[in-house]
């Protein structure tokens, strides 16, 4: 049973292992450059032994702590190539902190670790602990940079971040106070057995819902827990904020899925009521996210509210889960769908703005004027990566928005949908701005920006992948059905 | 006062929680949670109460009102501080103290295992030595970074 | 067969085009050959499984293959797949497009060597052959659609292969747009259908106007914007100005784009929807009237054309609209069959003034003269071309045109014109055939007009054997691609066995000089080769008496009927830059400008108010997800 529970722990013991490694290397040897190496080798090892793990039967471990299904493993291959990726880029960025090369390596890795916890937690326990460790990870990289900005945005990081765990707390232990368990199943079960046939009967759960959804909204930057983001984006230094945008928020959302499709999903009207209230504040998410957007200067601050919006179009697919309650299967791998979608592009988008403003020592949008002519290839990819976001063909973000808004379609949600897509109309002007100025205007100097191997890598693995999920994106689809499969039982 | 307390255990009773719907030990949890909150009320009277006594023999003129230097100033006995409050320590002791509360927390951990460990078995045993490789691993990184160094 | 060989044939080009782009261009560049090699071994490849592919469906029951569709997009209700459609038109016309590819390529090697686009030129044919595969492969109308203008851009980039010179890039414009009008209407029809019918897809679409649900205006409306579409891209009437100036691409892309493929797909696209053309007697009859206005119009302008390929042009378009008319009046075997034939012999007679060029340097017939010792394989083909074209009885074009004149027997007025239009064409091809191959040479161009080619300073001389072999090639294929149908054996293949009375081959190959129809033909095409002797050989009649005697006339083929100052100054000009673009352009300014700057500047002020909501002050961050929280239980307390 030991034996058992051990191999299907091995992508996070091996991950763990390989975070120590790279600490115990950098104080015993001169050669840094083994430090990549090593943490590369270890999201590999850690990748290898999730998808051996692929096709698994759904198994309760550590005293039904976890979960180890399709569904966590999901997700843990998104967060280890979100993490591969993201110190793959920071080779170009990684002389700002040449002296904590280690910290900075094995604070990514053990920030993965924890999100990949976070989604295959089934405990409320396992899910507050491992979202902490990922979050307190995450807290030291945003002001690893140690100037003003970096500390400031590490600083409000973690303030709010205590804020919105104490929030998250609160909900949990009201629900836990009201059913008598923290294991999801189990309150689950017990919530069905309640003589309650709306949530106003039982202020407790009504509380215990708004207070979760108010604790995940900060990780997946919904509106109105969202004040953070664009600070703490324009901080943080640049790939960890590449790593908050995607990561934390994908971990974000596979950890509120999990509760409230598990836990909140218990009867078909409760499932409704949360699907509802995620409705309401996807509608304001978006608006609020795009429309900030329009008036920015900052190209980081702009890619957070960019993030805030993308948030706001997750939550579409979220709420066409809540509406659904259970029936079909349609919004969960849709919004696993556009999960792997964002993270690629938005991904990309962030690998080609580190190169370019490493060179540029400046995040202004106005400064990416002709940098078509100065990095050709860097403006192709953040264009395409631009042109996936904004939802055109023959790019992912089509393909993603199209499967998310139908599972919503489907389900009642044509209103919200119809905000939607005039929000990713919106969008197209700020994003399309970008590309206006990289291919219509004059650069101001001629000189060539550089990037290393390392980043060239990321970068075209991104965009293959932006490419792939547009124009064969069946596959994908069958993956993110197959994940979501371990649900349809419950 | 006692009918009050009643109030208070029936509002968490019975307002919020409407027990009639439910069936038994459902909610025992959260009714605990009464418990706690008759507890806050109660002391919070208690401290209105205690404070009310000597306003209220103030007030009555039972209390004499007599005042001198000495009993108004900050320390009846002791010494005046002499200098400002306001300190700055050497930074150093901020480390040292957050390296004793990382391991000295993580110490503890150690008892209730010892206690359990025959209960828990190889599996408890096996996540102990990983534990404690982990603070290693912290401990070695401190030293070899020179936190342990006074310069 | 396994039901990936079609697909195989469609991704083959598209591999080459891949390789072409991205390994050889950046890393090859210094060894162009290699382009050309791939490029050949793709199509190749491409045409041996056409080949298997036609045999397969030649023996399939029905002449139908079933080939599995390629979900692309299955979310929830919605899917999203598409499909090959494999039947007997499909397999003729790979089979078509790959040999005359082939060939095309093969010659263009010799034709395009030492041209600094080397590279380019054959990644673009590539891509031109991919598309023009897949648009006869595609079982639905997007797909179709998607490859239609696939193309069409690849025309463009062809015919402005030499951008450098001004009119090679107007020429590629004027195609680009005047075709992309046909388009238009192309694009309502299948909005239209798709709102009529939900689907795309051209057998349901069949089966739809067969069962009499898909009909009346409706279906007219459809089908006369599916054949506006046609018009555009093989050029009729009036869209057909922009084919002779797209002779400015190079030769060889004239043969495979301008000739043979490209502007046959518009024949294609009516074939392909015959069913819906069938069941509405008006779109059936503008169809042949169109093309057989065309057929006469555009040989008018040939008669007096002193450009080579500006003759075969026009002659292209004249037997654009001869296809067209046998649509119209005889079915899809009819037209079809002509495009059959018509490819192999057209593609030869412009790979083979391309060979002309290339030895004289020039493309005006004027200064040629005598070719035919200089240059003998090519006179030798091109003459074979000409016979076939001018109808002349057995070569391929006689068996085919035939058929479209005797089909337009019951509409009188049509067969006249058809009529008519056979001796024309007898008599422009041997004008052609007289004054460049026979008489006295008379110097070819300077040096400068024929940029691409070698150095012609030591006169007309045949040309390299990697060109002679393809135009031999196709010569043989213009004798006997006709045969085909001797016995009826292409026209029961294309599914029109009910209406041909099956005969041995010796009975129907003599036996066909027996009917009045195709003796009446013969005789007329053979006093239009008669007459362009007595004019430019023997010259028993002179040219410029008989210019003088018909000058009106003349002028009137020689300016083009003027039709191209018509669009230019009339309707562009006038018409449209002066009305339409103005009074669009003023509501466009006024009212939708002021609309959507309104809009836009309303949310973008909104965008700067909730910006000042981010004041930085981590206390109010702090309020704020309190507040958010009363909000939400405030709003549920409300609304609930």
């Amino acid at each position: 049973m030991i034996l058992k529970e051990l191999q299907l722990l091995t992508p996070e013991l091996s991950l763990l292992v390989f975070a120590l490694l790279v600490i115990m290397l950098d104080l015993f040897i001169k050669q840094k450059k083994v430090l990549v190496v090593v943490s590369i080798a270890g999201i590999l090892v850690s990748a290898g032994f999730t998808l051996s793990l692929w096709g698994i039967h759904a198994t309760d471990i550590l005293y039904a702590m976890l979960s180890v299904d399709q569904y966590a493993l999901l997700f843990k291959l998104i967060f280890l190539v979100a993490a591969g990726l993201v110190i793959l880029a920071s080779q170009d960025y990684i002389s700002k902190f040449a002296q904590f090369q280690s910290e900075y390596y094995a604070l990514v890795l053990i920030s993965a670790l924890g999100m990949m916890l976070m989604a295959a937690a089934q405990d409320l326990i396992a899910v507050y602990v491992s979202l902490e460790l990922s979050s307190i990870s995450l807290y030291v990289l945003a002001s690893f940079l140690k100037d003003q900005k970096s500390t400031e945005a590490g600083l409000k990081y973690l303030l709010l971040g205590a804020v919105s765990s104490a929030v998250l707390l609160y909900g949990m232990a009201l629900v836990f106070g009201l059913t008598g368990h923290t294991c999801m199943p189990c309150i689950a079960d017990s919530l069905k057995g309640m003589p309650i046939s709306n949530i106003m009967q039982s202020p407790a759960l009504l509380m215990g819902l708004i207070l979760i959804v108010a604790g995940f909204g900060f990780k997946i930057a919904s509106v109105p827990f969202q004040m953070w983001v664009p600070d703490v984006y324009e901080g943080a230094p640049t790939p960890v904020t590449a790593y908050l945008s995607v990561a934390s928020k994908a971990a974000g959302f596979a950890v509120i899925l999990r509760v409230l499709f598990v836990v909140f999903g218990a009867t078909a009207w409760l499932s409704q009521d949360w699907g509802l209230l995620i409705a309401v504040l996807s509608a304001i998410t978006m608006m609020v996210g795009n429309v900030v957007a329009l008036s920015q200067s900052n190209i980081k601050r702009m890619f957070g509210y960019s993030s805030i919006a993308q948030a706001g179009y997750l939550m579409v697919g979220l709420a066409a889960v809540g509406m659904a309650a259970g029936s079909d299967a349609l919004g969960r791998s849709g919004l696993l769908f556009f999960l792997m979608s964002y993270t690629f592009t938005n991904l990309g988008a962030f690998i080609a703005i580190i190169a370019i403003s490493n060179k540029l020592n400046s995040d202004q949008i106005e400064d990416y004027t002709g940098m078509s002519k100065r990095a050709p290839l860097l403006a192709i990819a953040l264009t395409l990566c631009l042109v996936s976001l904004t939802g055109l063909p023959p790019t992912a973000g089509l393909i993603a928005k199209i499967y998310i808004f139908n599972g919503a379609v489907n389900h009642g949600l044509l209103w919200l949908v119809i905000i939607a897509v005039i929000n990713s109309v919106i969008s197209a002007f700020y994003y399309f701005r970008i590309v206006k100025v990289m291919w219509m205007g004059a650069p101001a100097s001629e000189e060539k920006v550089p990037s290393t191997w390392a980043l060239r890598v990321a970068l075209s693995l991104c965009c293959l992948f932006v490419l792939l999920l547009g124009v064969l994106p069946a596959g994908f689809m069958g993956i993110a059905q197959a994940a979501v499969k371990i649900f349809t039982g419950s | 006062m006692p009918s009050d307390i009643f109030a208070c255990f029936f509002f968490f009773r019975h307002g919020i929680l409407s027990p009639q719907h439910f069936e038994p030990g459902a909610f025992t949890v959260l009714a605990d949670y009464g418990y706690v909150g008759i507890l806050l009320v109660a002391a919070i009277l208690f401290t209105i109460l205690l404070l009310l006594i000597p306003l209220t023999l103030s007030l009555l003129g039972v209390v004499p009102r007599k005042s001198n230097p000495v009993k108004t100033s900050t320390y009846e006995c002791g010494l005046e501080t002499i200098g400002k409050t306001w300190v700055q320590f050497n930074f150093r002791y901020y480390l040292f103290a957050i390296l004793f509360v990382a391991l000295d927390v993580l110490t503890i951990f150690l008892y209730p295992w010892a206690v359990n460990l025959r209960g828990l078995g190889l599996f408890g045993f096996i996540a102990m030595v990983a534990f404690f490789i982990i603070l290693l691993v912290g401990y070695v990184y401190a030293w070899r970074k020179g936190a342990l160094e006074w310069k | 067969m396994p039901y990936q060989i079609p697909w195989l044939i469609f991704l083959l080009p598209v591999c080459s085009l891949l390789i072409i782009a991205f390994i050889l261009r950046p890393f090859f560049n210094n060894r162009p050959k290699l382009g050309g090699y791939v490029t050949i071994a793709a199509i190749s490849t491409a045409c041996a499984l056409s080949l298997w592919v036609l045999a397969t469906v030649i023996a399939a029951p029905g002449h139908k293959l079933d080939i599995p569709d390629f979900q692309w997009l299955v979310i929830g209700n919605l899917n999203v797949h598409f499909g090959l459609l494999i039947d007997s038109l499909t397999a003729v016309m790979l089979v078509v497009v790959t040999i005359v590819s082939l060939m095309v390529q093969i010659y263009s090697q010799g034709y395009m060597d030492g041209d600094s686009g080397y590279h380019r030129y054959f990644a673009f044919m590539s891509l031109f052959t991919a598309c023009m595969l897949g648009l006869i492969m595609a079982d639905n109308l997007v797909l179709m659609f998607l490859f239609w203008e696939g193309v069409g851009l690849g025309s463009y980039l062809l015919i402005g292969f030499w951008f450098h010179r001004p009119s090679a890039a107007n020429a590629a414009k004027k195609a680009f747009i005047v075709t992309r009008l046909g388009d238009v209407g192309f694009l309502v029809a299948i909005l239209l259908l798709f709102a009529q019918t939900g689907t795309f897809d051209t057998e349901e679409l069949h089966a739809l106007a067969i069962a009499g649900t898909l009909g009346g205006t409706v279906l007219t409306w459809v089908a006369i914007g599916i054949f506006s579409g046609a018009a555009g891209k093989s050029a009729q009437f009036p869209l057909h100005v922009w084919l002779p100036d797209a002779m400015e691409g190079p030769t060889p892309v004239s043969a495979l784009i301008h000739a043979a493929t490209m502007v046959a797909a518009g024949v294609f696209l009516v074939a392909r929807f015959h069913p819906l053309f069938e069941h509405s007697e008006v779109a059936l009859t503008t169809v042949a009237i169109i093309g057989g206005f065309t057929a006469i119009f555009a040989a008018s302008m040939g008669l007096v054309m002193t450009d080579i390929k500006r003759v075969l042009a026009y002659s292209t378009i004249s037997q654009l609209g001869y296809m067209m008319l046998g649509l119209g009046t005889g079915g899809v075997a009819i037209g079809i069959f002509h495009l059959f034939n018509h490819a192999f012999f057209k593609a030869l007679l412009f790979l083979g003034a391309g060979s002309v060029n290339h030895g004289t340097g020039t493309f005006d017939m004027r200064q040629m003269g005598g070719l035919r010792k200089a240059m003998p394989w090519t006179y030798a083909t091109f003459l074979i071309g000409s016979l076939s074209l001018a109808g002349i009885w057995p070569l391929s074009g006689f068996w085919s045109k035939d058929e479209i004149v005797a089909s337009a027997l019951d509409k009188p007025i049509l067969f006249y014109i058809a009529m008519l239009t056979v001796f024309m064409t007898a008599f422009y091809m041997f004008r052609a055939i007289f004054l460049t191959f026979e008489g006295e040479y008379k110097g070819g161009a300077p040096a400068e007009h024929g940029s691409h080619g070698p150095n012609n300073s030591y006169g007309p001389h045949e040309s390299s054997k990697v060109m002679v072999i393809p135009l031999v090639i196709l010569s043989v294929l213009s004798v006997f691609s006709g045969w085909l149908n001797v016995t009826g054996a292409f026209s029961s293949f294309m599914g029109h066995g009910g209406e041909v009375e099956a005969h041995g081959f010796i009975q129907g190959f003599f036996g066909v000089l027996s009917h009045p129809v195709p003796l009446i033909s013969l005789a007329v095409a053979a006093l239009g080769v008669f007459l362009a002797y007595a004019m430019y050989s023997a010259r028993w009649i002179s040219a410029e008496v008989m210019g003088r005697i018909f000058k009106p006339m003349y002028v009137l083929f020689s300016r083009k009927y003027w039709m191209d100052e018509l669009y230019e100054n009339v309707i562009v000009k006038k018409v449209l830059i002066n009305g339409v673009f103005a009074v669009l352009g003023l509501f466009d300014e006024k009212a939708i400008d002021g609309a959507i700057n309104g809009v836009a500047n309303g949310t973008v002020a909104a965008g700067r108010e909730l910006r000042r909501l981010q004041t930085g002050q981590l206390q109010f961050y702090a309020m704020f997800i309190v507040l958010g929280l009363v909000a939400i239980t405030v709003c549920y307390y409300i609304f609930a």
